[in-house]
């Protein structure tokens, strides 16, 4: 792996961040609009007789670490999508680059998108609902890493149905993420899911990770076990990826889809 | 006796696609600073061809050799030293040319993608698109961005798909002239496909004729097109576009 290759990859996304502005929306907006909807519904909730005190810091802290796994995967996503859009997948094809030094600049450049996105919905939480997430302290970092695998683990899967149907996959970039939300149990316990939908959730790597933080919100240590689940699962779903993504590209190259890009 | 070095090698390339064979036993080799024109009608295999030469596509039969590196293993290798581009390929966006320019010098793994950049498009006289946006650029513009970004690393073999394809007249010769100048500078090979026979007559020595997936005639232009007893390379083509394939056995008796 060339690390000129690399930094010219995430310099080539950072340009198109900065000249698209409708791009700005997902890093922008939408922490923004998901802060305030949350925060106020917590709130709300809160005030209620009966409802827990701290409504608010669960679907605060929920909504923060959703954003880890929406930004890491929207960023790789379309990081690739723009190259599709921009029909230069075959300028791309025809250099020196290989498909992990591609991947990796794009990682390397969402790294900074997941920065602003998370950034600003943190910011919101704090300015408007006093809620700070690294009071939580270092038990987020494990869940941190296990939402951005699965984030990445996401995206190669959309890629590679993108490489596999053409750009008519694209919406699934956002549709797939649309279905980790509720499946994922991230402001509520898998419980509260209808039983029949309770075996996915379980399944599902992000579920462990949310169940943690409603723990570390409600002052209990750190449940490793459920850490433990999470990365094995990311793991597994990250393997999976990375196999589904490399059979389509192999079924790109060999049927020759490279005529829908150009 | 091992072959000596050719910028491109392929061997009995055989290419299906659902009932259609698109490519059927393709033979071609390109010597190192050889200009080789690959012709034939839509649908003779010739985009096919040159994207399983490039590892775009993968071949189902047969072996490409890329600059002495075979495909698909040694690719990235391969591709330090061959350069592409094509008269139908846009320019992202929301690129300068000179960030669309620094972008591939830097993917070619140039030291200097500055100077490369600079050099490039003043070998082009182009000089004065440096901070236009590609999506304001002109088809003929375009082109010439394009042919700048697959020489920036001065590559031992250059494989242009319809690369004048719409120009005008004075962008076209200011095409040939800078390839031209390109590859006499650096001993660079030339593949190019074409729909432009009298282009072709100018910039390439050989000519090899597709038709239906498999290489009809391989020769000077001249040869190849007395053997099909015509009296140019336009001849040649409008024979083999209305379906008269003429196959010859050993395509390449002219050299």
């Amino acid at each position: 792996m060339k690390s000129q290759r690399v930094r010219a990859i995430a310099r080539r996304q950072s340009y198109v961040l900065r000249r698209a502005p409708q791009r700005w929306f997902d890093v922008i907006v939408w922490p923004v609009v998901d802060a305030i909807l949350f925060g106020a519904i917590g709130v709300y909730f809160g005030q209620q007789r009966g409802a827990a005190a701290a409504s608010a810091a669960f679907l605060l802290a929920g909504i923060i670490l959703f954003h880890v796994v929406f930004q890491a995967e929207i960023g790789l996503a379309t990081g690739f999508l723009e190259e599709t859009w921009s029909r230069n997948l075959l300028n791309l094809m025809v250099t020196p680059l290989t498909e992990l030094e591609y991947g990796a600049g794009v990682v390397l450049f969402g790294f900074g998108r997941l920065a602003i996105g998370v950034t600003v919905v943190s910011v919101v939480a704090v300015a408007l609902f006093a809620f700070n997430i690294t009071t939580l302290g270092i038990g987020l970092v494990p869940l941190v890493a296990v939402l951005l695998v699965v984030g990445w683990a996401v995206a190669l899967v959309v890629i590679g149905l993108i490489l596999r149907v053409g750009q008519g996959a694209e919406i699934l970039t956002w549709g797939f993420i649309a279905f980790l939300l509720p499946m994922s149990g991230i402001f509520y316990p898998v419980s509260a899911l209808p039983g029949a939908l309770q075996p996915i959730a379980q399944a599902l790597p992000t579920t462990h990770v949310f169940a943690a933080a409603r723990a570390l919100v409600a002052g209990h240590p750190l449940p490793w076990d459920q850490v433990g689940i999470a990365a094995a699962g990311a793991v597994v779903a990250a393997l999976l990826a990375v196999w589904y993504l490399t059979r389509m590209l192999a079924t790109f190259r060999r049927r020759g889809f490279i005529s829908r890009h150009v | 006796m091992p072959e000596p070095a050719a910028a491109l090698r392929a061997r009995a390339l055989v290419k299906q696609f659902r009932r259609v064979r698109a490519v059927d036993g393709v033979d071609l080799t390109v010597d190192a600073g050889e200009r080789v024109a690959l012709l034939g009608p839509n649908g003779a295999g010739k985009t096919t061809t040159l994207m399983m030469l490039l590892g775009v596509i993968t071949p189902d039969e047969g072996t490409v050799e890329l600059v002495g590196r075979s495909l698909p293993g040694q690719r990235s290798e391969a591709m330090e030293s061959v350069g592409f581009a094509a008269g139908y390929l846009p320019l992202p966006e929301r690129l300068r040319v000179h960030e669309f320019l620094r972008l591939f010098a830097d993917l070619y793994g140039i030291a200097d993608g500055r100077d490369a950049v600079a050099r490039g498009l003043a070998r082009f006289r182009i000089e004065s698109l440096a901070d236009v946006m590609g999506n304001e650029l002109s088809s003929g513009q375009r082109t010439l961005v394009g042919i700048v970004k697959a020489t920036l690393h001065r590559p031992q073999l250059l494989v242009l798909d319809e690369p004048t394809a719409s120009l005008d007249p004075d962008v076209a010769h200011r095409v040939r002239s800078g390839l031209e100048r390109s590859c006499e500078e650096d001993g660079t090979a030339l593949l190019v496909t074409s729909h432009n026979m009298q282009e072709v007559e100018r910039l390439c020595a050989r000519v090899v004729f597709l038709a239906r997936g498999r290489v009809v005639a391989d020769g000077p232009p001249d040869q190849v097109a007395a053997r099909f007893g015509r009296q140019d390379l336009e001849g040649v083509f409008l024979h083999l576009a209305e379906g008269g394939v003429d196959p010859i056995s050993d395509a390449r008796a002219v050299s």
